[in-house]
């Protein structure tokens, strides 16, 4: 059974850190971006965003998720370079085009930032397991019950895709065409979306009595069947990571 | 009335309408998985959004999105994570024009939707300043964009092109066929998310 | 005291006109196993969701009367409080796992963590009743790898882990395969060997007449007749009803073989065999 997570199951220093300090970091890191704009500044905490993720074991893991944004750093790249409105200095041309040393500037801060905002969430992504995190948030005071729906979404979207690709077949075995025009082809979207949808209200009906007759709507405190696990130096990790954020705050201030 | 606006923020929620918002989000998948295999222009990735927002009102709607958006930043790509604000709006907005009985007909449903892709342009605008410099790494959009910037218009109100032309047909046509499958839902599906019925006495 | 008393019993389902559930009143044993049988629409589920205390917890609507389970009026009390007293299992066993746990283990625990159980209660519970189920060696297989007829099994080691005094199942087989069938009705067969009372609905009535101690024949959602196998399915009027009485009892009457003195004919083989023999 493939659960939806991009999660890696390695042994590592990262793996072995408390998901909320993981998360804290990802929050610090983009934080840091804003509050320190300079390029060299960011390309430090990308530097450290990285070695996170070698030391983790997990870098290769983490270029197809960085593949999924290379439109948009493309694009900022070639829309801030031609048109900030910034933009006085000349780089090269292109035709009519011009390339501007501004905009390059503030293109290299956004694509920097991008990168670190990447890198941080895949930190956090690819070295916890989904019911770690939600675990630890749970006993940190998140409902029991959003807890459930997240770790279910998990579970049921591989499912729903297996179901997706059966009607998908049995509508085309039916003659539903999926190629040709527009508007054929929105034709086509109805028959195929509105037995997924039938199907996954059914299914959500039974599975709340069920939930409901395995005490879900129990006002009683929960009990956890595994034993927390213990992490070593959260608090002085955690202590480090905020002092970070603050150093960074009062440099902007002062210099 | 007093009472029924009571039960529309109500955040205390059924069983029923929390299991609701993982089947919304695996019908938002499900929606851009079938839109991209019709090779159709739209993303249609928020149907699930929409119709847990029609089913069970605004606060089940705006978890559907924001979860949603959480949920596709941890499994496939961090950067939507950005827009739970967003998909969050969109939940409330199509929640409450539904309570207040906007989703009657076609013609209501599509002021429901230009509402929707408004309110998602408004919202998405800032996000897009603060982390990509006013762009969305939308094609047509950021084309607008710079076709906007190129003549002068200010940064925030191209941005806020760009977040219209990638919004509002999206919204326009997720809402009408959100309205279109909710029409076409049995009543006892529907029955049980509602949060304000109560027991008649026999 | 009886464990499961209805007196009264009316129910309609929220925006329907007609009522569901019509004036039904019976009481049922401890240790019995009733059989709930009927057409589709007789309105066999809906009996289950109000004993269970669904109705009209879980599905508001109208209703009338009362049911009391273990002394606890339904209507007054939470669906979680009702739980420890009654557990329904139903058709399609996999809406029936919760879908947030990944091993089979896991899954029995949800509903000892919802009800704040300690650590070590829950693992003596889970343990024993994976074992009673015969699925302790799945216990650490992810639930939806499972087979039909295994998983119906974890969704009842889940519900009896509550350790309710009442378990209704509502056509528990009807989406398994014949072996998946098997496994299940094996494990209602020592349930009720051990003493269990059990609501079990069911389209298979060789099943209804071999375990059942008295039947509930319903249409429309009234209370046709409330007897033995025996008298239900020997009813001349059964087909009106919806219901076919097992292969059985039908070459019984057609070789009119009965119970002496009686208009009784036999519902099992074995009863069948008996009377041949006596014959």
């Amino acid at each position: 059974m493939n659960t939806m997570t991009l999660y890696v199951e390695k042994d590592s220093p990262v793996h072995r850190l408390d998901p909320l300090v993981k998360l804290l970091y990802v929050f610090a890191s983009i934080a840091l971006t804003y509050i320190l704009p300079e390029p060299l500044f960011i390309a430090g905490v990308l530097f450290v965003t990285l070695l996170l993720l070698v030391i983790g074991k997990v870098f290769r893991n983490s270029l197809p998720i960085l593949t999924l944004s290379m439109f948009l750093i493309f694009s900022l790249v070639i829309v801030q370079g031609f048109f900030h409105p910034d933009n006085v200095t000349e780089l090269f041309s292109i035709g009519p085009l011009v390339f501007y040393e501004e905009g390059l500037y503030v293109a290299l801060v956004l694509v920097l930032r991008v990168l670190v905002m990447i890198g941080s969430f895949s930190v956090l992504i690819l070295t916890t397991s989904p019911d770690e995190m939600v675990e630890r948030l749970i006993k940190k005071g998140m409902s029991p019950r959003i807890g459930h729906v997240i770790l279910s979404v998990l579970q049921l979207i591989p499912q729903m895709r297996a179901t997706t690709s059966k009607i998908t077949d049995a509508q085309r075995s039916r003659g539903m065409e999926t190629e040709g025009s527009m508007l054929t082809r929105i034709k086509a979207f109805f028959p195929l979306m509105g037995p997924v949808v039938l199907n996954s209200l059914n299914e959500t009906k039974e599975r709340s009595i069920a939930l409901e007759m395995r005490g879900f709507g129990s006002s009683t405190k929960k009990t956890f069947l595994n034993e927390e696990k213990q992490y070593p130096y959260n608090k002085l990790l955690a202590g480090i990571i905020i002092a970070i954020v603050i150093l960074g705050i009062v440099w902007r201030v002062m210099v | 009335m007093n009472n029924n606006k009571k039960s529309m923020w109500s955040l205390k929620l059924s069983t029923a309408a929390i299991v609701l918002i993982p089947a919304a989000i695996g019908i938002n998948y499900i929606g851009k998985l079938f839109a991209s295999l019709l090779r159709l222009p739209l993303w249609l990735d928020s149907i699930g959004t929409v119709l847990a927002a029609m089913l069970a009102g605004p606060v089940i709607g705006a978890a559907a999105g924001i979860i949603n958006n959480i949920i596709y930043g941890i499994t496939v790509s961090p950067v939507s994570t950005v827009y739970a604000i967003t998909s969050g709006a969109i939940g409330i907005t199509v929640g409450v024009m539904a309570y207040k009985g906007w989703i009657a007909n076609v013609k209501k449903a599509t002021i429901v939707g230009l509402v929707t892709g408004l309110v998602a342009a408004i919202v998405s605008t800032p996000l897009n300043m603060i982390f990509w410099g006013g762009q969305t790494g939308n094609i047509w959009g950021d084309a607008f964009y710079t076709f906007l910037i190129s003549n002068d218009v200010p940064q925030w109100l191209a941005s806020f092109g760009d977040s219209i032309v990638v919004d509002v047909p999206d919204k326009v046509v997720t809402v009408l066929i959100s309205y279109f499958i909710f029409k076409g839902l049995p009543k006892s599906l529907t029955n049980i998310y509602r949060q304000d019925s109560e027991i008649e006495e026999l | 005291m009886s464990i499961i008393e209805v007196e009264n019993l009316k129910y309609r389902y929220p925006d329907l006109t007609d009522l569901v559930l019509d004036d039904l009143s019976f009481s049922v044993e401890k240790g019995e196993c009733l059989g709930i049988v009927g057409e589709n629409t007789a309105g066999k589920s809906t009996l289950c969701y109000a004993l269970a205390g669904l109705i009209p917890h879980f599905y508001k609507g109208a209703y009338g009367g009362k049911v009391t389970v273990n002394g606890l009026v339904v209507r007054e009390h939470e669906i979680a409080e009702i739980v420890e007293n009654i557990g329904l299992v139903f058709e399609n066993p996999f809406s029936q796992m919760t879908g947030a746990k990944k091993t089979v283990y896991e899954e029995v625990a949800f509903g000892l963590e919802n009800l704040g159980l300690d650590r070590k209660e829950m693992h003596r519970r889970i343990e024993q009743y994976l074992k009673l189920l015969d699925v302790f060696g799945l216990k650490d297989k992810n639930p939806f790898d499972l087979s039909g007829g295994q998983m119906q099994r974890v969704a009842i080691a889940s519900v009896l882990a509550m350790e309710p005094d009442v378990l209704i199942l509502d056509e528990p087989t009807s989406q398994l395969d014949p072996q998946g069938s098997r496994e299940v009705f094996e494990v209602i067969e020592q349930l009720t060997e051990k003493g269990m009372t059990i609501i079990l609905v069911e389209h298979k009535m060789e099943q209804i007449a071999q375990y059942a101690d008295r039947v509930l024949l319903l249409h429309q959602g009234r209370q046709v007749a409330l007897d033995t196998p025996e008298k239900i399915f020997s009813r001349p009027d059964l087909k009106g009803f919806g219901v076919t009485p097992p292969v059985v009892t039908n070459i019984s009457k057609a070789l009119n073989v009965r119970y002496p003195d009686s208009e009784l004919f036999p519902v099992t083989i074995e009863a069948f065999k008996r009377l041949e023999e006596a014959k």
